[in-house]
């Protein structure tokens, strides 16, 4: 592993909690944290992760800005155009933690039913497939704006998704253009290793977030012995799969929602990560500050892969093969 | 029916009729106000025009959002996209394509602005009511109560291969399901517990949320058939209409506030907000020259011989768009072959036939044509900054509308004329805000607050 994961701080998205965020996130930015991650559950009275990462994320210009939010109880092609235009909004800073919730109130929430484990996981794989169809199913150049012709977007350089999952189809393409980034990255935090299952967790995802609890006073010290601890137990149990590969520590408890009182001041604890942050990258052991500009790619070390378009997907197809056209 | 709207109207009520209201229950304010409506998807937004932007990066959102705060305007009103627009099983090539998810891209514009309201249309079918009633709540919160919700509704099964639920909803069902839905989304809002049984789902579930201040999000709302106007009457606090030209806001206005007393609300509860589109410059004469550059761009060949085509039904590649309509009979009877324009028609036959003789009765091209259909929907406001604040002046004094929802033909630059050069004549004129009355949407719009 060339690049050390990108150390992150988790946070509430709690209402409580908001004007906390509006500080902090900048504050944030300022010290050359990695990233934030924003988790929050509908059903706990939160407001939507995918709200406030795009609400935080103008407030920024370097961090990453990474949303834990549920492949499970959702429309795809909703879910994969909100988060690419997370992307698009936090000029590619945008990552997904895949959170796999299944249970009865948010099942029942969407008139659905809760599902068992197999069902759950094949369900967060075949979202996480679905998204990644429609996050490619744009070239970065489909807009070609061509005067001569009258084109504005190029219809052989779209392509459906034609996506077919155990529980949803998806046709596509998106209506949102390709993203900075292209792919998002998608990470699994340990909290959601089980609920969202081997097959997202081992291949379909980037990455593992190792989750890092600390105590809402730790110090800097406390803060970068608990870092390099997970580290360390980490690298003993990594194997090849690329889905276990450390992209993402995720501090949790330094910032409780409705515990204002018990949380620094915003300024103080961006000290103290910042404190933190360089204890740590004095060792290499976590990726260096953010350059304002950089995308979440770049820091994770990840290549920006290109859209390859399959012949038989090309959004033209009904052009170029007259006898569909008429189905 | 062309609405383009120039000096010296020739419609409308005369001045001494002016100082009567349209309808003895509503009082004018003697205002008019101003929203944007960014639909990212449509042929009106100039993409040929050298100083043309891109249509979805952050920069030219956080430009035109910024320029209409400046102006005071109300809102910062963005469409839904569900499907891109395709023409004969094709996505449309011409039109500007590709948007953000619109709540999304408003939670983050509710960081970097104040009092501007924000307003995501969403559509009833191909939501979850629950889920999209928290997100809005979600919305409203993080901006501190400038969320609005503009309801629409959506039956078609192409547009439902993107959802999981596919084409479920029937034509004649669509009211009755978003009635239901917005009952559910209030529920949610208001803290209660739902448990809503209707045809196709069942739901249960508990409003968590706090309430913003507020209240709730303004409900906004764009049907114009007999079943979306009452609707709107018994539930929507702003209509977003198609008639801008002065006679027809009349006797829209006319038409809701009689529908709201009958749905036993005050006249006054609604707002009428139709969309426009403006072609301003320092002088009439600049001002028709700048909507003939604007047609001209707007509708270029190719647009025009696909407009065609979605009422003919075929392919008509082989007409010249400089020559006369096609002598041929449309192919199709039910079904347009433009999907997600949101018009179809069904009498294609008779309606080529009437636009043949249109054109011929005029002497119009194929081209031509088309251009003299682009804006018809809504309303041009071609002239000088003067001309078009006195026009304006006259619908505040009637009361004929309570706002005009602008789209700008480009971005990110299409609200600069208008901010500088309009805003300031209409605020001379004393029919335009001077500053915002709240910083909540409801406050800014006038709506009596909630209980």
């Amino acid at each position: 592993m060339s690049t050390p994961p990108v150390l992150t701080l988790d946070l509430p998205s709690a209402p409580s909690a908001l004007p906390t965020l509006r500080e902090l996130a900048p504050a944030l930015d300022a010290a050359g944290l990695g990233g934030l991650s924003v988790s929050g559950d509908a059903e706990a009275g939160d407001l939507h992760p995918i709200h406030v990462a795009s609400h935080l994320a103008p407030l920024t210009r370097a961090l990453a800005v990474l949303v834990r939010t549920d492949a499970i109880d959702v429309e795809p092609f909703h879910l994969a155009t909100q988060l690419m235009s997370l992307d698009h909004i936090s000029h590619g800073r945008a990552g997904w933690l895949v959170e796999a919730r299944s249970d009865d109130a948010a099942a029942q929430a969407v008139g659905r039913e809760a599902l068992d484990d197999a069902a759950r996981e094949q369900e967060a794989a075949d979202v996480l497939a679905a998204s990644r169809l429609l996050w490619d199913s744009w070239t970065d150049d489909a807009v070609v704006r061509d005067i001569s012709t009258g084109v504005f977007v190029d219809a052989a350089r779209l392509q459906y998704a034609d996506f077919e999952g155990q529980s949803f189809s998806v046709k596509g393409p998106s209506i949102t253009p390709r993203s900075p980034q292209g792919q998002l990255p998608v990470l699994v935090a340990d909290a959601d290793r089980q609920s969202v299952g081997a097959a997202v967790a081992e291949q379909g995802a980037d990455g593992r977030a190792i989750d890092v609890r600390v105590d809402v006073e730790a110090t800097a010290q406390d803060i970068a012995g608990a870092v390099r601890e997970a580290l360390g137990a980490a690298t003993a149990q990594q194997a090849d799969a690329p889905g276990r590969t450390p992209r993402v520590v995720r501090l949790i408890g330094l910032v409780e929602a409705g515990a204002e009182a018990e949380t620094a001041a915003p300024a103080a604890l961006a000290a103290r990560l910042a404190d933190a942050a360089a204890q740590l990258r004095a060792d290499d052991l976590i990726a260096p500050a953010p350059a304002s500009g950089a995308s979440l790619r770049d820091q994770l070390g990840l290549p920006r892969p290109e859209v390859t378009i399959d012949p038989a997907r090309r959004s033209d197809r009904a052009r170029t093969s007259p006898e569909e056209t008429a189905a | 029916m062309s609405s383009t709207v120039t000096e010296n109207p020739t419609t409308g009520p005369s001045a001494e009729e002016s100082a009567h209201p349209i309808h003895p229950s509503h009082t004018p304010s003697g205002t008019i106000r101003l929203g944007v409506f960014y639909q990212g998807v449509n042929s009106t937004t100039v993409w040929k025009a050298p100083e043309s932007g891109d249509q979805v990066a952050w920069e030219s959102f956080e430009r035109l959002i910024t320029t209409a705060e400046r102006g005071l305007f109300s809102a910062f009103f963005l469409g839904e996209g569900l499907r891109l627009r395709e023409h004969r099983g094709v996505p449309l090539e011409f039109d500007v394509a590709g948007r953000p998810d619109a709540q999304t891209l408003l939670a983050a514009l509710a960081s970097i602005t104040e009092n501007i309201g924000l307003v995501a249309t969403q559509n009833t079918t191909y939501n979850d009511p629950v889920d999209l009633a928290r997100r809005f709540q979600s919305l409203d919160l993080l901006s501190d109560g400038r969320a609005a919700w503009n309801i629409v509704t959506t039956d078609n099964a192409w547009t439902g291969e993107n959802f999981r639920r596919g084409g479920y909803i029937d034509h004649s069902e669509r009211y009755v399901h978003a009635e239901a839905f917005v009952d559910v989304a209030k529920k949610i809002w208001r803290g209660e517990d739902v448990d809503h049984a209707g045809n196709h789902y069942h739901v249960r579930a508990g409003g968590k949320l706090p309430r913003s201040r507020q209240g709730e999000p303004v409900l906004f709302q764009a049907g114009i058939s007999p079943e979306g106007r009452d609707f709107a009457a018994r539930t929507a606090d702003v209509i977003f209409s198609p008639f801008g030209d002065l006679e027809r806001a009349i006797d829209f206005r006319h038409d809701i506030v009689e529908r709201t007393l009958a749905a036993g609300r005050s006249a006054d509860e609604v707002r009428i907000y139709p969309g426009a589109e403006f072609a301003l410059a320092p002088t009439e004469a600049e001002a028709q020259d700048k909507l003939h550059w604007l047609r001209e761009n707007q509708v270029g060949p190719e647009q025009a011989i696909a407009l065609l085509e979605q009422y003919w039904g075929r392919d008509l590649s082989e007409f010249d768009p400089d020559g006369p309509l096609p002598d041929v009979k449309p192919e199709v009877s039910e079904s347009g072959v433009t999907r997600g324009a949101g018009f179809q028609f069904k009498k294609a036959e008779e309606l080529t036939r009437e636009w043949r003789e249109e054109a011929a009765e005029k002497g119009l091209s194929i081209l031509e044509f088309a251009r003299s259909r682009q804006g018809s929907r809504g309303s041009t406001f071609a002239g000088s900054y003067d001309g078009v604040a006195d026009r304006l002046a006259e619908y505040a004094r009637y009361g004929a509308v309570d706002g005009l929802n602008i789209t700008p033909w480009l971005v990110p630059g299409g609200l600069d004329d208008i901010v500088d050069e309009l805003v300031p004549r209409l605020q001379e004129r004393g029919v335009y805000p001077t500053e915002y009355t709240g910083s909540t949407l409801r406050e800014n719009l006038g709506l009596p607050p909630l209980d």
